[in-house]
């Protein structure tokens, strides 16, 4: 239950299929990211994997001495641009494996171009998502949901997505779903659909237990996105953005040339990957150390001397330079981070985030939005995102100023399409949207837990959120979760405890999801959880997919548009 | 790991050793059972483990296991991101189209290889020497070889459709027969015809210039077999030029080799070989620079030359294939450029992981030395255990009188005779001895055996490695010598990567190095 290695298993198996010799790698835009996520170029550079190219460049050179291994998904566009090759060879021989299911006519009119018996091979690798970390994938598509229910393209997508995530995985899952969304519903028939079809590839060794796939519904929980993050990889996700491992850092003031673009991979960078799921003041001290210790090395470096200096000197100078790129990512990137957060106060305002997520004094909470709106440093997103929060909060409490603070945004000159925000947020994630009881009103356990906590007060008040998903897991592996709120797809019913889970969010996943299911990996022993979602959110992105899904004029616009690569 | 190492059975609090393994449980209990009950009930489970296994290296491996568990313990405790928990996995489902897809390709191909066959047959007719040269005898024998389509049945030009008539005449095409029209036809050179007829004898057999020759306006020499540059010329249609063509591209690319892969494939070679040669070479280094005499000397000096040839071949050859053509060809091919580049930074990764770690051998003088202070080291070591062994029996001894020495003086008020508790006791006693002996022998401290032979026999330091003696030894291993082996490496990676300032600083390093080794040499030849 490793997507990275999953993915990264199909693409060295590729390149070996293809022999020795000079090779060349034919991608399409989005089998692109897929292989980036889990191989650095110098790592394939090693197999001899010289060149990389994209489908749909035209007039590449021909280079008939390379052999080709050819990776895409199975889409109409790249089986055309696939047979035009194929009839005017540029390269000597070819190794065609798709990323999903092909069907047969396509597999015909290929073969039918392959005049010069250039193919050697034909076949079909389900690595057709972008694995983000061990436990967590990405489809990168943006804007699923329009007019509240699924775009066409999209599902279809999804659903290739998914499937493929679950052929890599071998596993045929049991299929549970959010009853109060409609879309989970029809993702979840879908692979049902897929999985009785394609009978044969889903024959998998049976486990004890089966594995659950659970689809969720972004629309259940719209607090998450909404919150600031604090730990390492969310929180430069939310306040820089990571775009498939990578981070644009081109807007930093004053930053050098070679790092306006950087890349963040847990499988390559050692420091990120011991302190993704670390918090900023944790961070903080590291990268001190890291300094420290970088520090140390280039002065042993400026004064070698003695025999012993050089010698240690000599064989650490690949680590060297290694490290010394890693100190510069990382000194850069937490630096902005904590510009940001000075600049803008973002402590103050996490903070007032956590208690309108957590807590329920109503007037003093108000009284606090209103004071953070009138200072001057709080930025207008942050505003706004206070004012959905409070929106989402006291959506039905009598007294509750939704008006009042909308006006507050007015005068400080946000703009009309933010301000629509808010409204658009209670269509979207709203008490009528919902199907489980977000905020904890309902349950009488639940609100006695939150007046407890309240009263031991809590270790750090930036991270007390727990995301709705953590409830849903944990009632999920305890063998509690309601029958009637996540009905099972099919007849079929898990008598034991599940063990292995696939969980999917529609609408998007966020980093903070991410952690919480590396915490249940990480104390649950035997229990393995995979996260994946349609796109990895941060409040930036969230925000677009709300006003997608709410507008229907927008539905014609932005249909297929998927997000950046 | 710390450079002293201390082995025997170590208290891990206090860290006295105390030679066997009850001499410590007993020790523990008494001096340490309050400090710290979880140390203690690991150390004591370990012993029962341990009692368990009495062969020694498995108890050994046993320790490592466990030092490695609470490593890795730590390890998950403290990185956020550790794939590791996660056991093995095997590769996900895969669906081969491949025997569909080239049962569909093979249909189809099969039709082009039987027409082409069939064209190089006649075409190897046409060409043969019997084949008369007078046109009209020609004419009637091409005819005879292929039948040609009567004019009657054809009323327009089956490639373009322009119906014949006194302007717009039938022509035939000379291989299958067919009738196209004066502008659709296709001239072949006979030198490229016979080229492809001679692929049916020789494969191996090359052609340059141009195959089709190319239509001029003019209309007179077209009915005649020769073209413009006094070559003969056959007329064929489209169809068949096509075929010929694809016939002529495939085995074009079968049969040659491009001069930058036969230097590519050379580098692999190279590299292939080294990667033969550096996992029998490497165990050689590392023991023989122990002064261990498992390996021959002479044997690991040759692999190292052989290494070292074959990576300043690979050297070489990247080097050639980075520049290759750049020069000759203006404006080379960018991707090609790449493809260059990309082959060289590939072949320097290469060099970068094996050839730094490739450890110089000690010198022939340096081997003798080595050898002799390890046999040295060895002996010093046996007489070191074997005293702390005698001295741990002593104590255990001494500690065992002293216990019965109490119980006889508590057996003694008591009304049992104090002879048969006394009797008691000292069986008892025995039966532990018993016990300890072969865990003695097993952890190879020197058991009492061993006692009795002539210490310096060098059979006894064959048996056993000890474990501490790799790391003193390395240490020691000519360092001057290494370390410029080193810095040559340093210098040549610091080129690649054109750091001139940092090249100048190590070159300066060599140098001094260089000097201050003879300095020493020189002293050690005065000395000696």
């Amino acid at each position: 239950m490793n997507v990275i290695l999953a993915v990264k298993q199909y693409i060295s198996k590729m390149i070996e299929g293809c022999g020795g010799g000079m090779k060349v790698l034919l991608m399409d835009r989005e089998t692109t990211s897929i292989v980036s996520m889990v191989y650095a170029q110098s790592e394939i550079l090693q197999k001899e994997v010289y060149l990389f190219e994209r489908i749909d460049t035209a007039g590449r050179e021909t280079m008939k001495h390379l052999n080709c291994i050819v990776f895409l998904r199975p889409t109409k566009e790249n089986v055309d641009l696939l047979a035009q090759e194929l009839r005017m060879p540029k390269y000597g021989l070819y190794f065609i494996y798709f990323s999903n299911v092909i069907s047969k006519q396509d597999v015909k009119v290929l073969a039918e171009a392959d005049d010069q018996e250039v193919v050697r091979e034909v076949q079909e690798f389900y690595g057709d998502y972008i694995a983000v970390n061990p436990h967590l994938f990405s489809l990168n598509l943006s804007g699923c949901c329009q007019n509240l229910t699924w775009s066409p393209p999209l599902l279809s997508r999804t659903i290739q997505g998914l499937a493929s995530v679950l052929l890599s995985l071998k596993k045929c899952p049991m299929i549970r779903y959010q009853n109060s969304s409609e879309m989970a519903r029809r993702l979840a028939d879908s692979i049902k659909q897929v999985i009785s079809k394609e009978a044969a590839l889903f024959e998998f060794r049976k486990t004890d237990v089966a594995p659950v796939l659970l689809i969720l519904d972004r629309r259940d929980d719209a607090v998450t996105p909404l919150l600031n993050q604090w730990t390492y990889q969310a929180m430069v996700h939310e306040l820089l953005t990571i775009n498939n491992n990578r981070i644009n850092l081109a807007s930093v003031p004053g930053i050098s040339k070679d790092l306006q673009e950087v890349v963040l991979s847990a499988e390559h960078d050692e420091f990120y990957a011991n302190n993704m799921y670390m918090n900023f003041g944790e961070i903080g001290s590291n990268i001190k150390e890291l300094m420290e210790e970088f520090q140390k090395k280039s002065q042993s470096q400026a004064k070698v001397e003695s025999i012993a200096d050089m010698k240690a000197f000599v064989e650490n100078y690949p680590q060297f330079k290694k490290m010394s790129g890693t100190v510069s990512k990382h000194v850069t990137i937490v630096g902005e981070l904590s510009r940001l957060v000075g600049a803008h106060t973002l402590l103050e305002v996490s903070e007032a985030e956590q208690e309108i997520a957590c807590h329920s004094d109503h007037s003093a909470l108000l009284q606090r939005i209103r004071a953070l709106l009138a200072n001057d440093k709080v930025r207008h997103i942050d505003m706004l995102r206070l004012v959905m929060l409070y929106a989402l909060r006291y959506e039905s409490h009598s007294n509750n100023d939704v008006s009042g603070l909308v006006e507050a945004l007015k005068q400080k000159g946000v703009s009309v399409e933010h301000r629509q925000m808010v409204q658009a947020i209670l269509d979207y994630g709203g008490k009528k949207g919902r199907g489980s009881d977000l905020f904890g009103n309902q349950d009488a356990v639940a609100i006695t837990k939150r007046l407890l906590k309240g009263l031991k007060g809590v270790e750090n008040v930036y991270t007390q959120h727990k995301p709705l998903l953590f409830t849903i897991l944990d009632q999920l592996i305890k063998g509690k979760l309601k029958e009637a709120s996540y009905p099972y797809q099919g007849t079929v019913q898990l008598k034991d405890r599940p063990q292995d889970v696939i969980v999917f969010i529609i609408g998007g996943c966020t980093y903070e999801e991410a952690l919480t299911v590396h915490n249940f990996n990480r104390t649950m022993p035997g229990v393995r959880i995979v996260l994946g979602g349609t796109s990895i959110l941060n409040s930036k992105s969230f925000l677009q997919e709300v006003s997608m899904a709410v507008s229907s004029q927008a539905s014609t616009l932005q249909s297929g548009r998927v997000a950046r690569p | 790991m710390s450079a002293d190492i201390i082995e025997g059975f170590l208290c891990p609090i206090c860290m006295k050793d105390l030679g066997t393994v009850t001499q410590l449980q007993g020790h523990f209990e008494e001096e340490h059972s309050s400090e710290d009950k979880a140390v203690f009930q690991q150390l004591k489970g370990f012993f029962d483990k341990a009692k368990k296994r009495i062969l020694g290296d498995k108890f050994e491996g046993e320790l490592i296991q466990q030092s490695e568990t609470t490593k890795r313990e730590e390890l998950v405790g403290l990185s956020g991101y550790d794939p590791s928990w996660w056991e093995d996995q095997e590769i996900g489902a895969i669906r081969s189209h491949t025997d569909s897809f080239k049962a569909i390709r093979d249909a189809r191909v099969n039709h082009f290889v039987v027409e082409t066959n069939k064209l190089l047959i006649r075409l190897d007719k046409l060409l043969s020497p019997d084949a008369p040269l007078d046109p009209k005898k020609r004419k009637a024998y091409e005819k005879a070889i292929v039948r040609w389509v009567p004019d009657n049945e054809v009323p327009a030009c089956l490639s373009c459709a322009r119906s014949f008539g006194i302007l717009t005449r039938r022509h035939h095409c000379r291989l299958c027969g067919g009738i196209m029209c004066d502008r659709c036809s296709e001239f072949m050179a006979s030198s490229y015809a016979r080229k492809n007829h001679n692929y049916l004898v020789n494969p191996a057999h090359s052609f340059h210039g141009e195959g089709f020759l190319k239509r001029t306006n003019s209309n007179t020499s077209l009915n005649s077999l020769v073209g413009n540059e006094g070559e003969s010329i056959m007329r064929v249609c489209r169809t068949c030029r096509k075929l010929l063509e694809r016939r002529d591209v495939m085995t074009e690319q079968r049969n040659t080799k491009p001069p930058i892969v036969q230097i590519y494939d050379k580098m692999k070679m190279c590299i292939k070989d080294a990667e033969l040669i550096l996992p029998d070479y490497l165990p050689m280094v590392e023991s023989l620079s122990q002064g261990e005499t498992q390996y021959d000397y002479r044997q690991a000096q040759i692999m190292r030359t052989k290494l070292v040839k074959l990576y300043e071949a690979v050297d070489q050859l990247s080097k050639k294939i980075m520049v290759f053509d750049l020069n000759t060809e203006q404006g080379a091919n960018p991707k090609q450029v790449h493809l260059q580049k990309s082959i060289r930074l590939y072949a320097s990764n290469f060099m970068q992981e094996n050839l730094m770690g490739l450890q110089a051998l000690p010198s022939e003088e340096d081997y003798n030395k080595l050898r002799q202070r390890r046999a040295e080291e060895i002996q010093r070591k046996i007489a070191a255990e074997r005293q702390a062994v005698m001295e741990a029996q002593e104590r255990e001894r001494q500690e065992r009188e002293r216990l019965e020495r109490e119980r006889l003086l508590k057996d003694l008020s008591p009304d049992d005779g104090p002879k048969l508790g006394h009797r008691r006791v000292a069986s008892g006693g025995d039966v532990q001895k018993k016990k300890l002996l072969p865990n003695k022998n097993a952890f190879s401290i020197g058991s009492p055996k061993t006692h009795n032979r002539n210490p310096s026999d060098e059979n006894v330091g064959k048996g056993w490695k000890p474990v501490e003696e790799v790391a003193r030894v390395s240490k020691a291993s000519d360092p001057m010598l290494q370390q410029m082996e080193i810095i040559k490496g340093y210098i040549r990676q610091a080129k690649q990567a054109n750091r001139t300032d940092e090249i100048i600083m190590l070159e300066q390093n060599l140098q001094d190095l260089y000097a201050e080794y003879q300095r020493q040499r020189a002293k050690d030849h005065q000395s000696s």
